[in-house]
């Protein structure tokens, strides 16, 4: 399940990100640090990851596009911090509902998936 | 959903959501640099970072897009432009293409309205699927019951939800207000039930119920159809309770009947409902024939159960009309009658019951022509997928994929087929008028109702079918290109295997023989008809009958002989007489006679066809008589004469050389007859109703020594002048001869026959003009298969006619090439052709399903479509400079 990038071997080895993974972070990241734009999305996410993600900045916004297709997230043009115009993303009510969803979904997934990898400790 | 909103928003704010990425993107960017510089980087090293971690902004802002709006929206208005594009660019092309599949949709629609009218639209009633036509089978006629017996049919309550009669549409005279000027309009005579059963509502007013139908003559109502209703009415309500003159007969409109619902014959939209008690003659004779009854079936009754009490029913109620009557073969005849329960949720057509096998027919053709087109526009798209090999390759190349070369080239064939069924609607509105005049007025107009969007509906599906039929095969054969190949020089000609083309063209060539096979049988079909010896000459003879009013009380033989007589002084006219039964009219009279000395009538009475005539019948019709021809001393006070025809004297009086010294009697009650009736003369067989008709024994008696007519005779007009002429000379003659008398029916006896055969003229006509369409797109096909090839092998003839080839064996070997494909078509058609030819075989008349001329004259002209559409091309290639084409090599 777990794909690692080899090509980047000079580097510290960092972890692809995983299918579908995108939007739940992005969606927890909006929850709880509130509004944001794309930068400040990308920096809190590297963050809180320790750094051990690979991401591609550029594919944030083709997923904030489609987390506001489906009404999760919705966007609109704002200031930033140093005076400049920036467009905020911040997450709806369903989004939340969506977020609750999601993280139960990923917990039971961790659960099973560690009951695997332990199997073959205990063996 | 506010996604979709979005999304639809999106599709219109292209070029500024464009923008507003970019800003973001950009945004983006510099606040990474301000990072990493705030990091100790430097301005250069920074920008670099920024772009590495980014990763590929283009990549971004496509992927970006491609979410954006409806991706697929966005692809295929792409794809329609791209093609348009293509199209335009080749005119010739184009042209072809949606011309054909013009000719082919125009055609299948306009069959299929007719087909769709007559034999598939369900009647706009309550549960249409579960009525039922019940049809009398055997004696005379067909299908009508008499007024006792539908009574007994309607009271089987435990055999149907209900039974309504109706004695089907007819024209009659019609005068909205009184005052106003004279129409004519479609009545129907219907049982108090009729809405009831059928389950229609008023739209205003009421309808009938069982009580405005109990006793003859005594409701003089009338329910209107809502179209007549808005047309003549203006939709007014006022209507009901006032008066409008039907047929002479003066009702009270009560209602009118729901919109949409015209009655239960789909040729003939019903305008005026009237009970049919209303209807003049004996209403409740058990020997007037005259109700059509639809039964609705209830569901719980097996028709097995129905039709055995039916049978039953019809038995019992025969043996009480006929069980005594002593003349054996009628009561045989009589007894042998049958119920018959047929489909009905389409309604009662006369027009499908002798029109529906060639209509079937027909549709058939106009499939065939649809696929030919189908096959002519791949051979077209194919070779142009041919030319344009480099294009593909160098885009495939590029990094185009194939899937979306496949659906660019789909669009192409969509918008053809969207052109081509566009188009085609327009030729089928042509084509359905072109249809109508074939029909017969009686016939109906089957065309009159609004465009059906069933119709619509199967133009789409038989347009999007032929698109993918011809467009997908040429799309994926002409994606499938080695690109490195495709570009190289010289390989385009080689890329293009035509094997496929010329698989095509033989297909093509099969479907022409099958269509002008069939076209070359319909049309001998209709010739051997046309040879037809019907007995008489004078087919340009101008026939017409009386309408007289209603209540008219005077003599109709005075008056007729009236206008006879002022007919026969007009300058241009040669001579003027009357029958009845008309020629191809339709009408019948019989009687029983006695021959004396004759062993047909020795035990029993005969039945006979008579004929009522005016002197001077025969030299008008052009018949060859031997004997007498009635004259004016033949009057009733004379001695009873009459003219019979070869069949009376082959079937009474085999080997009589002398029929005109012999007698017959309509006194059939003894052997030996009574009063007399002496033959003057014996006339060839006149085919009177049909040209398939069996000519039966016929007498002809003078109609001024028999006053037993109830109808007047057809009076015939032997002239140089048009019908129009005669029709304005009667018109100005019928004012002194009484007033409110009408013409009706006035035609040429050609012309009357000529309707009695429109289907077979349908047919024939039909089938030629599909015929000679299937030979024009297989010619196209042929000679694109040859232009092409000639180029491809330009080098090879080159290089023969430097090696002393002449320019005539150039020539035999394309026009051989040519014959090779046609044979292969013929071969693959002839068989196929049979099996069409078996199929229609109870619709040709007077030849073989294997009729040698038609096949014969299928590959023969086959074979000279082939050798010109090949002949050009072979020219182009006999006249190639070999030195040229060698130094192109």
């Amino acid at each position: 399940m777990v794909t690692y990038s080899f090509w980047m071997s000079t580097r510290e080895t960092k972890t692809d990100i995983l299918q579908g993974t995108l939007d739940l972070m992005v969606l927890r990241t909006l929850a709880t640090m509130g509004p944001q734009h794309g930068f400040g999305l990308a920096q809190r996410i590297q963050r809180i990851s320790g750094g051990a993600l690979d991401l591609n900045q550029g594919t944030l916004y083709p997923a904030l596009l489609r987390l506001e297709h489906r009404g999760w997230i919705r966007s609109r043009w704002g200031v930033s911090g140093n005076n400049r115009r920036a467009k905020f993303y911040e997450i709806t009510a369903a989004g939340r509902r969506q977020v609750e969803k999601e993280s139960a979904e990923w917990a039971r997934t961790v659960e099973i998936m560690d009951r695997f990898v332990r199997l073959a400790e205990t063996e | 959903m506010p996604g979709i909103w979005m999304r639809i928003t999106e599709l219109f704010r292209g070029a500024r959501l464009d923008g507003e990425l970019d800003e973001e993107v950009n945004l983006h960017l510099q606040m990474m640099e301000e990072d990493f510089r705030r990091r100790g980087m430097s301005a250069a090293e920074a920008k670099a970072a920024a772009r590495r971690e980014f990763g590929g902004v283009t990549h971004a802002k496509e992927a970006y897009r491609d979410q954006r709006g409806f991706p697929w929206i966005e692809s295929f208005a792409k794809d329609i432009r791209y093609a348009m594009r293509g199209l335009r660019r080749s005119p010739g092309f184009t042209a072809a293409a949606v011309l054909s599949l013009a000719l082919g949709i125009g055609a299948n629609t306009a069959i299929f309205s007719l087909f769709h009218t007559l034999m598939l639209r369900m009647l706009p009633v309550a549960h249409p699927e579960q009525l039922v036509s019940i049809y009398r089978t055997g004696g005379w006629g067909s299908g009508t019951v008499s007024l006792p017996l539908y009574r007994e049919i309607a009271g089987r309550m435990d055999l149907f939800g209900g039974a309504v009669a109706t004695n089907g549409v007819n024209k009659v005279r019609f005068t909205p207000r009184p005052g106003d000027r004279g129409e004519y309009t479609q009545r129907e005579y219907v049982s108090g039930n009729y809405f009831q059963v059928l389950g229609i509502q008023p739209a205003i007013g009421r309808l009938f119920n069982a009580g405005d139908n109990r006793v003859p003559g005594g409701h003089p109502l009338a329910v209107l159809s809502y179209d007549l209703w808005r047309n003549h009415f203006g939709a007014d309500p006022a209507v009901l309770g006032g008066t409008v003159l039907v047929d002479e007969q003066p009702l009270m409109v009560i209602g009118v009947a729901a919109p949409g619902f015209r009655g239960v014959v789909p040729e003939r939209p019903t305008e005026v409902w009237v009970p049919f008690m209303m209807s003049h003659g004996q209403v409740t004779s058990p020997n007037m024939w005259w109700l059509q009854i639809m039964a609705r079936m209830r569901p719980e009754v097996p028709r097995q159960r129905v039709r055995a009490a039916l049978d039953v029913l019809m038995q019992q109620h025969l043996k009480a009309i006929y069980g005594e009557t002593h003349d054996t073969g009628f009561r045989e005849r009589a007894m042998g009658q049958r119920l018959e329960i047929r489909a009905g949720s389409v309604g009662l057509s006369m027009l499908r019951e002798h029109f529906g096998k060639p209509l079937s027919v027909l549709l058939a053709l106009v499939a065939l022509v649809l696929l030919a087109a189908c096959t002519n526009v791949a051979n077209l798209l194919l070779a142009r997928g041919a030319a344009r090999q480099k294009e593909i390759a160098l885009r495939l190349s590029l990094g185009a994929t194939r899937a979306r070369l496949v659906r660019q080239a789909l669009a192409e064939t969509l918008l053809i087929a969207a052109a081509g069924s566009a188009a085609g609607i327009g030729l089928a509105a042509w084509g359905v008028r072109a249809i109508s005049g074939f029909l017969p007025e009686e016939a109906g107009n089957p065309f009159s109702s609004a465009p059906d969007l069933a119709v619509l509906a199967f133009t789409i599906v038989i347009s999007l079918g032929s698109a993918l039929l011809f467009g997908l095969g040429p799309a994926l054969r002409s994606t499938s290109v080695n690109p490195a190949a495709g570009l190289r020089s010289g390989a385009v000609d080689r890329a293009g295997r035509p094997a496929l083309r010329r698989a095509l063209v033989v297909t093509q060539v099969a479907f022409s023989v099958v269509l002008v096979a069939l076209a070359g049988l319909f049309g001998h079909s209709l010739l051997a008809m046309r040879s037809v010896d019907l007995g008489f000459r004078n087919q340009s003879v101008i026939a017409f009958s009386l309408e007289l009013p209603r209540l008219w009380k005077g003599d109709f033989h005075q008056a007729e002989d009236q206008l006879m007589n002022m007919l026969a002084a007009t300058p241009g006219i040669y001579s003027v007489s009357c029958a009845f039964p008309g020629l191809f009219s339709n009408g019948s009279s019989s009687s029983s006679i006695r021959v004396p000395g004759s062993e047909r009538t020795a035990t029993e009475a005969a039945d006979i066809d008579l004929a009522y005539v005016a002197p001077r019948y025969f030299e008008t019709i052009g018949a060859a008589l031997k004997g007498r021809d009635f004259d004016r001393t033949d009057t009733a006070n004379a001695p009873q004469v009459a003219v019979v025809n070869e069949a009376f004297v082959r079937e009474f009086l085999p080997g009589e050389a002398h029929p005109e010294s012999r007698w017959l009697s309509f006194d059939d009650s003894k052997p030996e007859g009574g009063e007399r009736t002496s033959i003057v003369g014996v006339v060839r067989d006149i085919r009177q109703n049909g040209i398939q008709e069996k000519v039966a024994p016929r007498v002809y008696v003078p109609v001024a020594q028999h006053h037993d007519l109830t109808w007047p005779p057809d009076i015939l007009v032997r002239t140089v002048s048009p019908p129009a002429a005669v029709q304005a000379a009667v018109r100005r003659e019928l004012p002194h001869i009484g007033s409110g008398i009408a013409v009706t029916d006035l035609a040429t006896i050609r012309q009357r026959i000529d309707n009695s055969i429109f289907e077979t003229r349908l047919l024939a006509t039909l089938g030629g003009f599909f015929g000679v369409l299937a030979l024009l797109l297989a010619a196209v096909g042929l000679y694109g298969v040859m232009s092409y090839g000639m180029a491809k092998r330009a080098g090879e003839i080159g290089i023969r006619m430097a090696l002393g080839a002449r320019r005539a064996d150039v020539v035999g070997m394309v026009l051989g090439d040519a014959l090779l494909l046609v044979a292969a078509g013929l071969i693959l058609g002839f068989p196929l052709a049979w099996a069409a030819a078996r199929a229609v075989h109870s619709l040709l008349f007077g030849i073989d399903a294997v009729d040698p001329l038609a096949f014969g004259g299928t590959g023969g002209v086959l074979i000279a479509v082939a050798l010109g559409a090949a002949f050009f091309p072979a020219r182009r290639a006999a006249s190639i400079d070999p030195m040229r084409a060698l130094r192109h090599e």
